[in-house]
């Protein structure tokens, strides 16, 4: 009987004090890290088409198309198939590919989800943070020297 | 106590009929059922104030979340588009189910809790005497009709040719028949108390003071005369009305949704309805055999009016069903069978004893 | 009650000599796995086999059942350990014949067997001989071919005529004096499957009779999945998709640990600490949610408790996005460490997670309160869903349904990795064997976990700050010797996670089976719940807190 009013009170006292861990979201946008990976961000400048994001991607997302002269066409992406591992970002050798904290995306179809090179372009930062700052500290950490064989082609 | 008096003397019918300057029989009639109508109106209100709102924000509470708050202040205006969502879906009507006792039990059980306020006194508002009707047997009837709701839950379990529901229709008699006892044998020692079955008997036998401490009264309500016996009550009647922790019937977890798996729509609502008026009239119950019906607790407080007094009982009840579905676990059905036939049973037993001792023996 | 019991030292220790001779003339060769020696026997002496090792050798843990098929032929292996000793493992293989793969069952020696040969027999092929129920377990019945099995043609379309084979829906025609009972689809879209999990209950009243699970609705070919992906790279997003109730970092490490094993990777000790403390938070998250669930279960609708769970699994969930920028799918270890540093500013990352550490005993006390003090949830849980330590063992079952039965075994102990053995913690055991005590397991080792936890930052702290080495230097491409084998395994949130590698000279596995934890543990349901409740059977299944993206793969 105790035990039972002990787990009485305990939900009273969080009923009267007040506290909740609700978030209204849309009007109050989460704070979340820099680290988050969200929708990629693609710069056609920075690209050097060198096809690293394409091969390392575990599923398939990405699809490069190029002329003959390995000048490249088309960068697409689906976003909806993505599962956001940011291997992408990691092999890219040149930042031209980058997971902004942007979460928030829509379509009607699953195949508005293929984001071509220029879509990729605008996707807008989360907040208007550009997160590479924060990241690019870590960045070094790994891609540095060390001993050992190093293959990064 | 002259205006408790009076109370007991004019019931709701009769002033409508006076009001609209009839006598005798038509008198009656259409005073009995304008006075009924508005008190179904009043129920009905306070449960969609309830089911879409009230029970989410207490739920919420509890919970540590906000709940409704888009449509009106507080979110208040959620009833109405919940109303509409509720009342536009597609009923359903499973391949099998046994008709027309698919089709009655959704209306049985709200109307058999609607009855059962019939004979509730709620107390005045201003000159108006809000109680329908006073028969001698006022307690048995109301217990009569509740105790109709497990009937609508049997069929509605029966007739969809379900499972799930099928076990939820014969938990609900297993569960009412063990519980029903108690209840009606706790509800006996405050009738040896009061010496009626009048509810508004009772009501006044409340009305005195029990002891005063330090200036303020204590009012001679049921639950302080006799705590045991309104802790056994409370325990009685959260089974019979099918709440945490006693709500295997439904037991989402276990059998969906018990008796209510099958059904949609309109039907659905009338099922949540049903269990809504069957909270308030629990409340009533409980209110008018242990908590002074519609008195004030401290005659400083007599200024507002009975009814209020009344609404709020009945909503402390609501609070607390809904506070033990958040802090309380659901016990087995063997165990509750247990606990109704083994421990409720007999401590309700040696509460009518020991109170028809002491009623014998000191008063 | 929580008590770390030094190990026996009882636990004799054999060479592969000493098996060898023990097995005498069932060996028909030797294979060399790595961290076990392997034996090779005639497919007709698989229950011989086992007997003699698990009754004489004490290998009592029948870890795994891997089957996979060669050029030349099947092969089903057998990954025994010791429940006293994890260190101790030893291979089994079983090879059968190419045209005709017939094996003996192991199940009348450990009853886990059943589903891990259904499960092979499913996937690669291989008929079992004394199987008492060799049916399809993953896929659906209808299903045509064996998908890990080299003949089996992808574009074959799956749309099997009725003449071909027995629907599945087809009208029940169980005989009537057998009326007593009642058969009852529990799931797949049930409340309490957590997930779309399939039990047909067959019920006597309200009393189950027989319950039996019927899995696959989530089955995403993650074993495949795994072996068309790199190594390097392309496997360790999938993990995470396990177990997906946030014990990610979990699954990551028992990939790691296997592929770093296999390719000889050392791993820096700074990314050893970070990998810790990540995985314990994860493990903190995934027994937060397994109380949450639970409740939910015992206590009916949303209640609080589980409110209350997901609140602080949420806490739990900031500090890993702020570590790793995801709150599910970290994607966080990388062969040789973690991927990101702590960061920045780290000062305030550790007061997070100290503020955290801070406020949890309050809150754990507030869950004893709510939970473990409350009288009808001792009348529900304690003495139901009993798991006899024996059959638990026969079941395979581990982590806290193991521990829960009085099985003192947890693999961060017994077969230590990361940095666990630097570190004071305690293996929590209960010996009720009941829903309660795995309960009180799950809320124990959120404590010891926050005690790990605690003493990583401490130690990241005060890490010099030349010295943090996050990532060794791993080649991008990795492509261990041809037909090399390993099995390792780490303690998940759920129990044993392991996984079996065999390499086949390229960059990608030959055969990746993974061990889930929650597949042996919910083979244990009818052993808990025969002749109990309705009520009881949710409650336990509650209490094994399966994942059924685990349970399925």
């Amino acid at each position: 009987m105790i035990g039972l009013l002990k787990s009485m009170a305990t939900t009273m006292k969080h009923a009267l004090d007040g506290k909740t861990f609700t978030v209204e979201y849309p009007e109050t946008a989460p704070e979340v890290s820099p680290r988050f990976r969200g929708v990629h961000k693609f710069s056609q400048e920075r690209c050097i088409w060198c096809r690293q994001c394409e091969n390392v991607c575990p599923n398939d997302t990405i699809q490069i198309v190029q002329d003959d002269m390995r000048n490249g066409e088309q960068y697409n992406l689906h976003i909806g198939q993505c599962i956001y591992c940011r291997l992408c970002e990691e092999v890219c050798p040149v930042d031209a590919i980058l997971l902004t904290q942007n979460f928030e995306f829509t379509a009607d179809t699953k195949n508005e989800f293929v984001y071509n090179k220029e879509q990729l372009k605008n996707v807008p930062w989360y907040k208007g943070i550009d997160p590479l700052n924060s990241r690019n500290p870590d960045r070094s950490a790994w891609v540095g020297e060390g001993d050992g064989e190093i293959d990064y082609q | 106590m002259g205006a408790l008096a009076l109370q007991t003397e004019q019931l709701l019918p009769e002033q409508i009929a006076e009001l609209l300057g009839l006598s005798g029989v038509p008198g009656e009639i259409v005073g009995g059922l304008i006075g009924a109508f508005l008190i179904a109106n009043i129920m009905l209100t306070m449960t969609a104030i309830a089911g879409p709102w009230a029970k989410r924000k207490i739920t919420a509470a509890f919970t540590d979340r906000i709940a409704v708050n888009r449509i009106g202040p507080f979110g208040l205006l959620i009833i109405i588009p919940d109303a509409v969502r509720l009342l536009s879906k597609e009923l359903i009507v499973p391949e099998g189910v046994d008709r027309p006792s698919w089709d009655l039990a959704p209306i049985i059980l709200p109307a058999s809790a609607l009855l059962g306020f019939a004979v509730i006194p709620m107390g005045d508002l201003g000159p108006v005497n809000i109680h329908l009707a006073d028969p001698e047997a006022g307690l048995a009837i109301v217990f009569a009709f509740a105790s109709i709701a497990s009937v609508a839950l049997v069929m509605a379990g029966y007739a969809s040719n379900n499972k799930y529901s099928l076990m939820g229709g014969l938990r609900a008699v297993a569960q009412n028949i063990a519980y029903e006892i108690p209840l009606i044998i706790t509800a006996l020692s405050v009738v040896i108390f009061a010496g009626t079955l009048q509810m508004s008997e009772i009501v006044a036998a409340q009305g005195t003071a029990l002891f005063t401490i330090a200036g303020v009264s204590i009012p001679a309500w049921y639950a302080f005369v006799n705590p045991f016996a309104f802790v056994l009550f409370l325990v009685a009647n959260m089974a019979e009305i099918g709440r945490n922790p006693f709500d295997i019937p439904e037991a989402p977890t276990e059998i969906v949704a018990g008796y209510q798996t099958e059904y949609s729509s309109v039907y659905f609502v009338l099922f949540y309805l049903g269990e809504f008026i069957h909270i308030f009239l629990g409340g009533a119950i409980m209110a008018v055999v242990f908590l002074g019906g519609a008195a004030a607790p401290i005659p400083a407080l007599e200024f507002i009016p009975g009814f209020v007094w009344f609404v709020i009982k009945i909503w402390a009840f609501f609070l607390f069903t809904q506070w033990c579905r958040s802090a309380l676990p659901r016990v087995r059905i063997d165990q509750l069978i247990e606990i109704g036939w083994k421990g409720m049973l007999v401590l309700s037993f040696a509460n009518l004893v020991l109170t028809a001792i002491i009623v014998g023996v000191i008063i | 009650m929580s008590l770390e019991e030094p190990l026996p030292d009882t636990v004799q220790e054999q060479s592969a000599d000493d098996l060898e001779a023990l097995l005498g003339d069932l060996v028909i060769g030797r294979e060399e796995h790595i961290n076990a020696p392997g034996f090779v026997i005639r497919p007709d002496t698989v229950q011989e086999s086992l007997r003699r090792l698990r009754d004489d050798a004490g290998f009592d843990h029948l870890s795994c059942v891997t089957a996979q098929e060669y050029e030349d032929r099947f092969e089903s292996i057998y990954h025994l350990k010791k429940f006293d000793d994890p260190t101790q493992e030893v291979s089994v293989v079983v090879p059968a014949d190419k045209e005709n793969p017939v094996s003996q069952s192991a199940d009348a020696v450990f009853r886990t067997a059943d589903w891990h040969e259904r499960e092979a027999y499913d996937l690669v092929g291989i008929q079992y001989e004394d199987h008492p129920d060799l049916r399809r377990i993953l896929l659906p019945d209808t299903w045509q071919g064996h998908p890990l099995s080299m003949d089996y043609d992808q574009d074959q379309p799956q749309i099997v005529a009725l003449r071909e084979h027995a629907n599945p829906l087809q009208e029940d025609h169980r005989s009537e004096t057998d009326s007593d009972t009642m058969f009852l689809n529990i799931g797949p879209h049930h409340p309490a499957t957590h997930g779309v999990l399939h039990v047909k209950a067959t019920l006597e009243g309200e009393q189950i009779a027989d319950v039996e699970s019927d899995l696959g609705y989530l089955h995403r070919c993650e074993e495949q999945l795994c072996q068309n992906s790199t190594y390097r790279h392309q496997i360790m997003p999938y993990p995470d998709r396990w177990d997906y109730i946030s014990a990610g970092l979990l699954n990551e490490w028992a990939y790691a640990r296997a592929a770093e094993d296999l390719n000889d990777i050392e791993v820096p000790e700074y990314a050893q600490i970070i990998r810790t403390m990540g995985a314990e938070l994860c493990r903190m998250a995934a027994h937060f949610l397994a109380l949450g669930t639970f409740a939910l279960d015992v206590y009916g609708d949303f209640t609080a408790i589980f409110m209350y769970a997901i609140r602080d699994r949420e806490e739990v969930q900031n500090i890993l996005e702020d570590l790793t920028g995801q709150r599910l799918m970290f994607n966080y270890f990388r062969l040789g460490g973690v991927v990101w540093d702590l960061p920045e500013p780290r000062d305030e990352f550790f007061e997070n997670i100290r503020d955290y550490l801070d406020e949890l005993p309050e809150h754990l006390e507030e869950y004893h309160d709510l939970v473990t003090g409350n009288e009808i949830l001792q009348l529900r849980t304690i003495g139901t869903g009993v798991l006899p330590p024996e059959v638990a063992k026969s079941y395979g079952a581990t982590g806290p349904v193991a521990r829960g039965s009085g099985i003192d075994y947890d693999l961060r102990r017994d077969d230590p990795y990361g940095y666990y053995d630097e570190l004071d913690w305690d293996v929590i055991v209960e010996d009720g064997c009941d829903n309660y005590s795995r309960l009180l397991v799950r809320m124990q080792e959120v404590e010891q976990s926050a005690r790990i936890v605690e003493q990583c930052i401490d130690l990241l702290e005060d890490w010099p700050e030349d010295e943090r080495n996050i990532q060794s230097n791993v080649p991008r491409t990795l492509r261990p010797d041809d037909d090399t084998e390993i099995y390792r395994a780490v303690e998940g949130a759920k129990g044993e996670l392991g996984i079996y590698i065999r390499a086949d000279g390229t960059d990608k596995p030959g055969r990746f089976k993974i061990r889930s934890p929650c597949f042996s543990n919910l083979q244990t349901l009818p052993e808990m719940s025969n002749g109990e409740y309705v009520p009881d059977m949710i409650a336990a299944l509650g209490s094994l807190d399966i994942v059924l993206g685990e349970v399925d793969r």
